[in-house]
């Protein structure tokens, strides 16, 4: 359980261990006001059950007294609670945006990582972080109610110490019980979380894939399953609560049968008169507070579990070179100004001379992914990587730029080794347009920019071909555009990814069948000015293109065939029609296909 | 099977108010258990300090030790007993919460898939899973805590003051109006704070649906360097999440301080007209103790009350968000009179005057749409991205109704045919396969285990060219594939939904970009199964591609939402002047 507390003193200092601190210090009063009021009650009820008439001014004097620290305490709630907010999300904020930052930038190939659903992670980021911030709040409480618990016995211990002895075992007893009880609170906290997810995930596909499913009628189907999911994690969930009830329970009982040890014990007392009416009242007042000791840290005990099993859903987030340290790094918050905006990659000094991947291999669990694969790119060049279905073209680019782990190979810029491609190769030296590429739900500008310069931005929607949708928007580049915008078809959101590409001006566009949404007449278009800007330098001066039409394959100056993840041949496309089958294969079938109706329109 | 859009129609008459609550009620019989649980629950404490007032009259009176111990083990028996209650109650509490809200998930989820995909096409799934399932959990922890906290507290509080107007009818009565003023008071406060509470968990669900936007495109952030512009745009969701949470929590703290108080002015209350009572003889020191004991008892619930409050806050706002989630209507009405579609063989096509405009702007995609095709015959489209093809599709499955005009599937108008009917018999494959986190059966079969046995699952798949993927999978159709296509290809998951088209016998298919994605040798034997999809059946097929509209038998030209070119394929092909025939030459100059 080491990691726990790493993350719990990181998150202590989420937003300045100073906040934190003095957070807690504020909160700590509130706990220590119901001594004063249990001195009060006492001394009012030893005043009642005196032998003299009670001083009935006195007493009421007591009663406006107990009153009045009540109203201290109050105010001091509202004070601490608002202190309390900002450190919650501050703490909340910082464990979402170490994890998402690690996802987002840092060294590996971060999709790896991430469970197979988007609502997995989501479901992560959401309730483990809130795992998280409640047991680090929680220990506020546990000072809180230790002080106010020691206190509250030292004045009992002077009052009787044998009385308060016996209250403090059962207590002592519940303590070691849920120590006990929690690998199992954990197993099955596990086990609610994990099947919790599974609703998530499955409503997220549906949500995904409405199109299919409405279109096939399996609305019925789908509910059947959401049905089954919930029944599982209403099972799980029924017993992780019954668990934690059952040692809320023991601690709350150890209470109860304190009271009545204290009846027992202190009868004998009582019937001699050396434990009075205001020493009662004064042990029952404080008993009820106690309760919350053995509460807070039943509670304590039963989240650390809980905390532990957060911090390692966490974890699996991070990348592998990072720990928990980097889990509760202190990144700052911004909850009352805007964050400074992110400063310019600086320029590069090492312009593309050639970039060459060798011996690159990917294995996936069936068998397929890439075997010993070489590429060589040099400054200047176009190259296009083709091949049949699920030979492993997509995976070849994105291994090359890191997107998916290495099994085996190096890659190299100008000859030297790049340690991590996920992070070397990016802009200003390389962009990628993906196959299935996403649009953020904001303005059209902030989709294509993502931060860079816009100083490039006009040159870079003319060479996407993307110019005249852009004039036909409603508002142009403020047009909101994403899931929660504007709908753009499928060769507009590709188009949308060139740009985003271009934008950044890299040596290196990689392009990943790019044409494959696109009309016969947008799609020259687009190589046309793609071809036009890297001769006069107002483009990428490199391609390397994923694609099996003719146009690309034409205008290649080196074509790699893959064929079941191996190189079955590279060269010019004359070269390889001349001695690759896998490319002769390749070609017929897409000249056959694209001949057919210039040929003979009426044939078939 | 039901169709998905009929319970739009068994919804009609009520409000969306009786149907979260109707799904949230439990049945009698635990209804009864629960009752019975909570009700020992509270007595049970409740007798308890009556032992410790007859403790303490009898210890001063001077009873013998072993009296006040035997009261004393009275004590603690009924202690244990009232914890044990407690804990078969929120047992109990807890299941019936989870099975209600379980119902509506459910609910929930049913009528949002029977929503139209403009509805879907503005929100991202993240925010949808939000609303279905993050809503009901917070829903749900307050349905435990309600009968845990709320009916349990309430009943205690109720019996403690009928407890204390017995014993010392002047005290009690000033405990209960005390009370009835605290709990208009916090009603009225309570009021105040829901709206703060819903805009605090709408910048939540806005912070999560930007998250997980950014989760979806983490390639495309990742290769464009745009990482850490990424996170900056998280700070600033985060830090509007917190300007509203902070609104929101600091009416919930005034509110937990001022319960706080106020309670504690009433044991002030309580004790002084205690005090007088005794002073004026009137009271044994026993019922003081009992009266304060009685209290405090009563502070752990009513506390527990206000905690509640804040979550019956967020339920609330939950609830809300669930009512507005349950009165998005859907757009397709249900035929009054539905007709089913011809069971078997070809569907005839007809597009008469078909307009259409999206409700959200109005602005027209489509208008005066003509389109005729015969029973078996296949229609191309063509046209520049975004000139309305996709759309022209969408009607003709249904999943849109013409603003104007009509769209006739073998003679029958949509909107007349059996929704049923027309899912089984219109077929599609879509240019982007959404492939779900289950096994490749579940994916084939989209969870309709009764669509096919395993051998025609082989069958059909060997029939679009992967019996050797299949062959290669682990644990062949029982192998689980990701919803981000894991180990799965765009051309394998555009095959596998070839796969799931033939598997129903559609007597009209749209295939709407459907070989994009593939290279020419799986096309090649993809053209075959496509051969077989439409050999009998009619065809509605678009791609931009024209080499893929070799075996249609109509060409339409779509621009700008029209239809500017129609005609045979073979007379527009021979004619040198038609769009159609330049497009063509075109495609021949580019290549």
């Amino acid at each position: 359980m080491r990691p726990v507390p790493t993350v719990m003193a990181g998150l202590a200092r989420s937003s300045g261990l100073r906040r934190y601190l003095l957070g807690g210090l504020l909160w700590l009063p509130t706990y220590l006001f119901p001594i004063g009021g249990g001195l009060l009650l006492k001394r009012l009820f030893d005043q009642l059950s005196g032998d003299r008439a009670a001083d009935l001014t006195g007493a009421l004097w007591l009663c406006a007294a107990f009153a009045g620290l009540e109203v201290v305490r109050g105010l001091n709630i509202v004070t601490a609670w608002a202190y309390g907010v900002y450190w919650w999300e501050a703490a909340a904020t910082t464990l979402r945006v170490n994890v998402l930052r690690s996802i987002l930038t840092a060294r590996g190939a971060a999709a790896a990582r991430l469970p197979y659903a988007p609502g997995e992670a989501l479901a992560r980021l959401r309730d483990d972080v809130s795992d998280l911030v409640q047991v680090t709040d929680d220990l506020v409480d546990l000072a809180g109610t230790a002080l106010f618990g020691g206190t509250a016995l030292v004045i009992m211990a002077a009052i009787d110490p044998a009385v308060t002895l016996a209250l403090v075992l059962p207590m002592v007893a519940a303590a070691v019980l849920s120590r006990l009880l929690g690998t199992v609170i954990r197993r099955l906290h596990r086990r609610a979380r994990r099947l919790g997810a599974a609703v998530t995930a499955h409503l997220g596909d549906a949500f995904a894939g409405i199109l299919a499913i409405k279109t096939a009628g399996a609305e019925d189907a789908v509910l059947a399953r959401l049905r089954a999911h919930n029944r599982r994690r209403r099972n799980a969930a029924v017993r992780d609560r019954l668990a934690t009830d059952l040692l809320d329970t023991v601690t709350s009982a150890t209470v109860e049968i304190g009271m009545g040890i204290v009846l027992l014990i202190a009868a004998p007392a009582m019937h001699h008169g050396s434990f009075t009416v205001g020493d009662l009242a004064l042990f029952t007042g404080y008993l009820g507070w106690l309760t919350a000791l053995p509460r807070s840290l039943g509670t304590f005990l039963y989240r650390l579990p809980q905390a532990a099993v957060a911090t390692e859903r966490l974890g699996r987030l991070m990348a592998p070179h990072e720990d928990v340290h980097d889990l509760a790094r202190v990144s700052g918050v911004w909850f009352r100004r805007d964050p400074p905006p992110v400063p310019a990659p600086p320029p590069h000094p090492d312009p593309l001379k050639v970039i060459e991947g060798r011996g690159l291999t990917v294995r996936y669990g069936c068998g397929r992914g890439l075997d010993a694969v070489d590429l060589r790119i040099e400054r200047g060049s176009f190259t296009v990587v083709t091949g049949a279905v699920g030979t492993g073209k997509t995976t070849l680019v994105r291994a090359l730029l890191g997107l998916v782990p290495l099994d085996a190979g190096t890659i190299t810029w100008n000859g030297r080794p790049v340690e991590d491609p996920g992070t070397y190769l990016v802009p200003g030296r390389v962009a990628y347009a993906s196959q299935i590429p996403r649009l953020f739900s904001d303005s059209l500008r902030e989709n294509l920019l993502l931060g860079a310069d816009d100083d490039r931005l006009a040159t870079a929607i003319r060479l996407a071909a993307f110019d005249t949708d852009v004039a036909d928007m409603p508002d142009g580049l403020d047009t909101v555009v994403g899931p929660r915008g504007v709908r753009l078809s499928g060769g507009q959101v590709q188009r949308a990814t060139a740009a985003r590409a271009l934008v950044r001006n890299p040596d290196l566009l990689v392009v990943d069948d790019l044409s494959s949404a696109l009309d016969v007449e947008t799609e020259r278009s687009l190589w046309e000015r793609l071809a036009d800007a890297a001769r006069d330098g107002r483009g990428p001066a490199t391609l390397l293109v994923v694609s099996h039409r003719r146009a690309a394959l034409e205008r290649a100056d080196r074509i790699v065939v893959l064929d079941r993840g191996r190189v079955a041949g590279h060269g010019r496309l004359d070269e390889l029609l001349e001695n690759c089958a896998e490319m002769r294969r390749l070609w017929t079938g897409e000249l056959l296909i694209e001949a057919e109706e210039q040929a003979d329109p009426t044939v078939r | 099977m039901h169709s998905p859009t009929r319970p739009a129609r068994r919804d009609a008459g009520k409000t969306t108010q009786t149907t979260v609550l109707g799904c949230l009620r439990p049945g009698l019989r635990a209804t009864a258990a629960l009752a019975a649980a909570v009700t020992a629950a509270t007595a049970l404490p409740l007798v308890a300090p009556q032992l410790t007032r007859r403790f303490v009259d009898d210890a001063i009176g001077g009873a013998s030790t072993r009296h006040l111990v035997f009261v004393a083990v009275g004590y603690l028996i009924l202690a244990v007993a009232g914890q044990g209650a407690r804990t078969l109650t929120a047992w109990l509490a807890s299941r019936l919460a989870w099975d209600g809200t379980n119902r509506l998930r459910e609910r929930l989820a049913e009528h949002t898939l029977g929503l139209d995909l403009g509805f879907h096409g503005r929100r991202t799934p993240g925010e949808l899973i939000e609303r279905v399932d993050g809503d009901v959990v917070a829903i749900a922890e307050f349905v435990v805590a309600f009968l845990l906290d709320v009916v349990a507290g309430v009943l205690l509080l109720a019996g403690v003051l009928v407890v204390m107007l017995t014993v010392e009818p002047r005290v009690g009565a000033l405990l209960l109006a005390y009370c009835a003023l605290i709990g208009f008071a916090m009603a009225q406060a309570q009021r105040l704070a829901v709206p703060s509470a819903a805009r605090s968990r709408a910048r939540y669900a806005a912070l999560f649906g930007d998250i997980e936007e950014r989760l979806a495109g983490l390639e495309d952030l990742r290769a464009n360097g745009a990482g850490e512009h990424a996170v900056n745009r998280v700070h600033r969701a985060s830090g509007r999440m917190y300007r509203a949470e902070f609104r929101s929590e600091r009416i919930g703290s005034g509110l937990l301080a001022g319960t706080s108080v106020a309670f504690a002015a009433g044991t002030a209350l309580v004790v002084a007209l205690a005090s007088w009572a005794r002073w004026s003889g009137t009271l044994t020191v026993g019922t003081a103790v009992l009266l304060l004991q009685y209290t405090q008892m009563v502070r752990t619930p009513f506390e527990r009350l206000i905690d509640q409050l804040r979550q019956y806050q967020a339920a609330l706002a939950g609830v809300a968000r669930v009512r507005d989630l349950l009165a998005e209507r859907r757009t397709l009405p249900e035929p009054a009179d539905p007709r089913p579609l011809p069971a078997s063989g070809p569907l005839g096509l007809r597009l008469d005057g078909v307009g259409f405009a999206y409700a959200d702007d109005g602005a027209p995609v489509l208008s005066g749409v003509d389109l005729t095709l015969a029973p078996g015959e296949t229609l191309g489209l063509v046209g520049r991205t975004g000139s309305g093809k996709t759309t022209i599709a969408r009607l003709i499955l249904r999943l849109y109704d013409p603003t104007e005009g009509a769209v006739r599937v073998g003679g029958l108008d949509l909107r007349n045919a059996d929704p049923a009917s027309v899912r089984r018999r219109i077929g599609v494959v879509t240019q982007d396969v959404q492939l779900f986190t289950a096994s490749v059966r579940d994916n084939l079969t989209l969870f309709r285990p009764d669509l096919a046995g395993d051998r025609r699952l082989r069958e059909i798949l060997a029939e679009v060219g992967l019996g050797d993927w299949l062959a290669g999978l682990p644990d062949g159709l029982d192998t689980g594939l990701g919803g981000d296509a894991v180990g799965v290809s765009a051309g394998e998951a555009q095959l596998l939904a070839f796969a799931r088209t033939l598997l129903t016998d559609p007597g009209l298919v749209v295939l709407d970009e459907a070989s994009s994605r593939l290279d020419p040798a799986t096309e090649r034997r993809v053209e075959a199964v496509v051969d077989r999809l439409l050999a009998g059946r009619t065809g509605v097929l678009i791609a931009h591609r024209l080499s893929s509209l070799a075996r249609v038998d109509t060409v339409a030209v779509v621009d700008g939402g029209r239809i500017v070119e129609y005609g045979r394929r073979d007379d527009l092909t021979a004619d040198p002047g038609s769009r159609f025939a330049r497009l063509l030459s075109a495609a021949g100059v580019a290549r």
